[in-house]
């Protein structure tokens, strides 16, 4: 099973707007790159031009991509009330 | 919400709704913050509660709380690449009347905030808090987008991710190495093939630790008709494998797959865990009309064996409550830490604070695993030329390490356990 047939099973109430943000420039120097490994949703990933991406919308909110960040390039916040991920086993 | 309130709780988790139980008590006019659809929604876990706590303060709380099943065999296992070796433990009754029961925090949670409001007290969901509002150090609401709310007295129950406190400089910035990642699945399963395959009855339940090389650390917890399975990410660590394929990692281990091959996951979580223990708990864990309850302020425990993490919210919470009861508002509910190393909460962080430094060891989990694995296999071989013991341990330590170095390791382990 992948991680988006996996990120499937879980239900999430998609807000418009991303609540984490990530401040690519910051991310240039960095080679450490662990946004991308210790993220249990797979959101992180390096596109063509080398260039790191996130997508919000399976985020589990963990909050570790804030944490590892060596760089301090992640804007984290929680999903405004009642939006974001729905846990119902938790 | 234009209602003024005595007490705003931030974070409707096992601490903050705690809090607001053990307040209701007291007479104050209480609301719990939320910022789920409803109680428990962003809540994970691994899955076992330890019910002292519960027994002491909620009257019949076994009649209506959503127990899966009973802890009665308690496993500790290293899973290596194809085999297993398990030290298991299995108890036909209560242990000492201090029990553990298997749970789904989510609806664990659901059932506390019923109970909290039969209180009177509001519990207010799809609520973020952005802000703690101060004037002269002195807590006196909370922000919420666009409005304020005010009251005398702030509890801070935001969990293991502590970004209001981070926010406010009450915490410093919470270090990668202080944390794991919990990775779990819940997998579907009938009652009958649990309790075949884990060899439980009804109501009795399996918990069960693993560790492993490739993974690290993780848990099994059988569930009435459900099997939670979950991994203890370590991100610093050099792993074989990303966090987002653990669980598939986990699940179809020749050992996993036999158990619930044919279960249907049908929910992916994941949390972070402060794993820092004694080194990370607040030195302060209130100010001027503030208090700070549970993992926020460091309250959480592990063992090496168990992991304690509701049981002391709640606790937390009920001394909590007897300090903001006993202490104006505007002034130090100094109390509160007395409290906590009164009851001998502080002194038992203490006292397992080596434990952390173990388990964010490596070898733990990569090297010792492997040796041992290596053993079991070379002692259970019979061919031609059998090995002896101590010919298997050298062949097993081989040029990881000295089998000496390995001796004086292990001691040390065990003295910090």
């Amino acid at each position: 099973m992948s991680v988006e047939e996996r990120l499937a099973l879980t239900k999430f109430e998609v807000y418009g707007e991303p609540h984490i943000i990530l401040q690519k420039e910051k991310c240039k120097g960095c080679d450490f790159r662990i946004c991308i490994s210790s993220c249990p949703a797979g959101l992180f990933a390096i596109d063509e031009s080398g260039e790191i991406t996130f997508t919000y919308e399976g985020c589990l909110e963990c909050g570790a991509c804030r944490i590892v960040c060596p760089e301090n390039a992640i804007k984290w916040n929680y999903p405004p009330g009642g939006f974001g991920v729905q846990y119902k086993f938790g | 919400m234009s209602e003024k309130y005595d007490v705003i709780v931030v974070g409707g988790g096992p601490a903050g709704l705690s809090t607001a139980y053990f307040l209701a008590d007291k007479g104050y006019n209480i609301i719990v913050l939320e910022r789920g659809s409803e109680p428990g929604s962003k809540n994970v876990f691994g899955g076992r509660i330890y019910s002292y706590p519960l027994d002491k303060y909620f009257p019949e709380w076994r009649k209506d709380a959503p127990i899966e099943r009973w802890v009665r065999r308690e496993v500790l296992s290293i899973l290596c690449k194809d085999s297993i070796v398990n030290l298991e433990y299995e108890i036909n009754r209560r242990l000492n009347g201090y029990d553990s029961f298997t749970a789904f925090l989510s609806r664990f949670l659901k059932w506390l905030a019923l109970k909290v409001e039969e209180k009177n007290v509001v519990v207010a969901t799809n609520v973020r808090v952005d802000e703690i509002l101060f004037r002269d150090d002195v807590a006196y609401g909370v922000r919420i987008g666009e409005d304020k709310l005010e009251a005398e007295y702030i509890v801070i129950a935001e969990g293991a991710n502590t970004l209001l406190l981070e926010k406010h400089g009450l915490r410093a910035k919470t270090s990668p190495r202080d944390i794991a990642v919990g990775i779990k699945e819940v997998i579907k399963l009938s009652r009958e093939k649990i309790n075949e395959r884990f060899s439980l009855r009804d109501e009795e339940g399996l918990a069960q630790f693993l560790i492993c090389p490739v993974f690290g650390a993780g848990f099994i917890y059988t569930m009435k008709e459900y099997v939670s399975i979950g991994v203890i990410y370590r991100p610093l660590f050099n792993n074989q494998v990303e966090a987002r394929d653990v669980i598939e990692e986990l699940r179809i281990h020749p050992h996993i797959s036999k158990l619930l091959g044919d279960g249907i996951p049908i929910e992916y979580s994941a949390h972070i865990v402060r794993e820092a223990g004694y080194r990370d708990l607040m030195h302060k864990p209130y100010g001027r009309s503030y208090i700070v309850v549970g993992d926020a302020a460091g309250l959480i425990l592990n063992t090496g064996f168990t992991v304690r993490g509701v049981d002391l919210a709640i606790e937390s919470g009920r001394l909590a409550a007897e300090a903001i009861e006993k202490t104006p508002p505007g002034e130090e509910p100094t109390l509160y830490m007395k409290l906590l190393q009164e009851k001998g909460i502080i002194t038992t962080l203490k006292k397992f604070r080596k434990v952390s430094t173990i388990l964010s060891d490596q070898r733990i989990y990569r090297e010792y695993p492997e040796i041992i694995c290596q053993i079991l296999e070379k002692i259970y071989t019979v061919d031609e030329l059998p090995e002896t013991l101590n010919e298997s341990l050298k062949k097993a330590v081989g040029g990881k390490t000295s089998i000496i170095r390995l001796i004086l390791q292990l001691l040390n382990m065990v003295r910090s356990l």
